[in-house]
């Protein structure tokens, strides 16, 4: 087995829009990322970076190229195994949270595990709480999306994202509709989670300053990696986030 | 994920629209409560009618007239034929104006003897039958049905009493217990039963019979007894050897059949009514299932990109409608009982329920959530998780 959770090489993706016209998404993009690793895309938008999280995150899938996600082998699996990849060792985070609505915190974070089966009723709520209170949502359990805040919606996300104990977290844009204080929260508790449990941490943002809390940063452009490198950190590790444009 | 599981999701997904649900379920209430209705009231219909033709005596028959008239001779002839248990002439006269005391109605006399109330099995509750000297003598005497005894004498005691039939004084000297009304809405007991001599005299002015009634000793030796009457009619009648009967002969068990015909038709018939309304239901079931599935496009997306399979999806809105038509089959079975048990009450026709067509219902309702449920459920489950998540 690789010691790299993830080996991607010369991945590309075209979008075919008429007989004529395709769009090249990704031109071949290459990429390891070690365990633990807490890694953060850049890019500007249409630069094929949400294209790479989807692939990165079997919602899509590659025209050429290897992908290689915690040994498994993604380009010969049927759409069920990539439901089952999906469900068992990635956990999602995303911009728009995408929560059920008119269903508790409590039932959303179990839901991954519902899909995962094996365990009983009573061991599904007592996970989906515990990682409810470790998000600071405990007492909460049985508030509806609409009746919590951006940043409230986005930690229960987050405990839905680790109630299979998966194998790495896919971010995308986490902060994007969130204040400040809550994007430095939000961000805390991927540090943490990075740090204390070594669940390896993908990261998209546009934002420099929440990239800052990643160790490491990849710029896409034009469908391609233009940059890769380790974040120069700055003296204050929290807080970094002071003031947000519009 | 499991059966279980699913089933709590589409529970709850339905628990979530309960508005939305409930109507939607109606479709398949109204559907499944008309076939337990339709169905019941048919085998009602059915089992009333056969009762009704029973009381006409199941081992009679009755011979009508067409060219020749039956007449007296007839009468005579046959009743030497030792098949013959009972015979009776008829002489029928409807809508006649009967008067009492100022009250009249108008209905319906039989011109028989004595005969005519062992084979129709009708029973009196007061009074007597005619005496042979009243036939004989062309009596002015009446036999009355309960509506007419209602009707005219009220709680007053009719025996003995006069009263005016086609202007013509008549005793009453008996009335009947009650008979009911026949499935066209017929009153058997608006009825005036006299001698038939006197009906055809002083009624009709006629020498001959309407129809006359006669009874075998057993249902066996009915076709025993048909023959030999057919053979004496057309003995008299001078039919020659090849050539068609000039009268009719219907036993009961041809009439039994004909009306057994006829109500399994009507019953196929509603059921059929019934089957297009709980169709109907299911292309309701399949609108709203589509217009769920379009709407919860995001809410797929979802489920799907942290872990559901396709099955999951398809499993999830496949119970979704299924619950939805089998708890309308549940309620429709209910409220179908009630109602059909209502209207039965009312027409005192025979409860009949037959376990077979409630669990054919709720069968019919399961699969109709299946078959319309499905078109919708692979629907959401052949989404593209990345479609559906972009969906807004």
């Amino acid at each position: 087995m690789a010691s790299n959770i993830i080996d991607i090489l010369e991945l590309v993706k075209v979008y075919k829009l008429s007989d004529e016209v395709s769009v090249r998404a990704l031109k071949g993009v290459s990429l390891s990322v070690d365990r633990g690793e807490f890694l953060s895309i850049m890019g500007a938008s249409g630069s094929g970076k949400s294209t790479f999280m989807n692939i990165l995150g079997f919602l899509d899938t590659p025209t050429s190229g290897r992908y290689v996600l915690d040994g498994i082998d993604g380009s010969s699996l049927s759409s069920n195994e990539k439901a089952e990849i999906r469900n068992r060792k990635i956990g999602f985070v995303f911009q728009g949270f995408n929560l059920l609505s008119r269903t508790s915190a409590l039932e959303n974070v179990e839901l991954p595990l519902m899909y995962k089966g094996g365990v009983t009723v009573r061991e599904m709520r007592e996970k989906a709480r515990s990682l409810l209170s470790m998000v600071g949502l405990g007492g909460r359990e049985h508030h509806h999306p609409n009746k919590l805040s951006g940043g409230e919606q986005q930690r229960v996300a987050i405990a839905r994202s680790l109630i299979n104990d998966p194998a790495i977290i896919l971010a995308d844009e986490p902060t994007g509709n969130l204040d400040t204080k809550n994007s430095n929260e939000i961000m805390d508790i991927f540090t943490r989670l990075n740090r204390e449990t070594g669940i390896t941490m993908i990261l998209v943002t546009h934002e420099p300053d929440i990239a800052q809390y990643s160790d490491r940063k990849i710029v896409f452009r034009d469908g391609l990696i233009i940059e890769d490198g380790p974040i120069r950190k700055k003296a204050f590790k929290t807080g970094v986030v002071k003031a947000r444009k519009g | 994920m499991n059966f279980k599981n699913s089933f709590l999701t589409a529970v709850r997904a339905i628990n979530k629209n309960k508005m939305r649900s409930s109507l939607t379920s109606v479709g398949i209430i109204i559907g499944v409560s008309s076939v337990i209705i339709m169905v019941g009231m048919g085998n009602s219909a059915r089992v009333a009618v056969r009762d009704r033709i029973t009381t006409f005596g199941s081992n009679a028959m009755s011979v009508y007239q067409s060219k020749k008239p039956l007449v007296d001779r007839d009468l005579e002839n046959l009743r030497r034929l030792y098949l013959v248990k009972y015979i009776t002439p008829i002489v029928y006269d409807s809508y006649v104006p009967t008067v009492f005391q100022g009250k009249n109605m108008l209905s319906r006399i039989y011109g028989v003897n004595n005969d005519f109330f062992q084979i129709k099995e009708w029973v009196l509750q007061s009074g007597r039958y005619f005496t042979e000297l009243e036939i004989l003598s062309i009596g002015k005497v009446v036999i009355i049905g309960t509506t007419v005894s209602q009707e005219l004498f009220g709680n007053v005691n009719p025996i003995g009493r006069t009263i005016l039939i086609r202007n013509v004084p008549f005793q009453v000297i008996g009335v009947l217990t009650e008979q009911g009304s026949s499935f066209s809405g017929r009153d058997y007991d608006n009825v005036l039963i006299m001698p038939f001599t006197t009906a055809a005299t002083r009624m009709q002015n006629q020498n001959f019979y309407d129809e006359i009634y006669i009874a075998a000793y057993s249902e066996d030796l009915i076709p025993e007894t048909a023959d030999a009457v057919r053979l004496y009619l057309r003995r008299v009648h001078n039919i020659p050897w090849g050539s068609p009967d000039d009268f009719k002969i219907k036993t009961s068990k041809e009439q039994l059949r004909v009306a057994e015909d006829i109500s399994k038709t009507l019953a196929i018939l509603l059921a059929g009514i019934a089957l297009i309304s709980l169709f109907v239901g299911g292309v309701g079931i399949m609108n709203i299932m589509l217009v769920s599935v379009s709407e919860r496009t995001r809410e797929i997306g979802i489920r799907m990109a942290i872990g559901a399979k396709r099955k999951d999806v398809l499993l999830q809105f496949l119970i979704e409608s299924v619950t939805l038509s089998s708890v309308g089959g549940v309620v429709g079975i209910t409220l179908g009982i009630g109602v059909y048990y209502t209207i039965i009450f009312f027409l005192k026709w025979p409860f009949i329920i037959s376990p077979l067509s409630v669990l054919v219902s709720f069968l019919f309702a399961f699969a109709v959530g299946i078959f319309f449920g499905y078109y919708p459920a692979k629907k959401a489950a052949d989404l593209k998780p990345i479609d559906a998540l972009r969906f807004e």
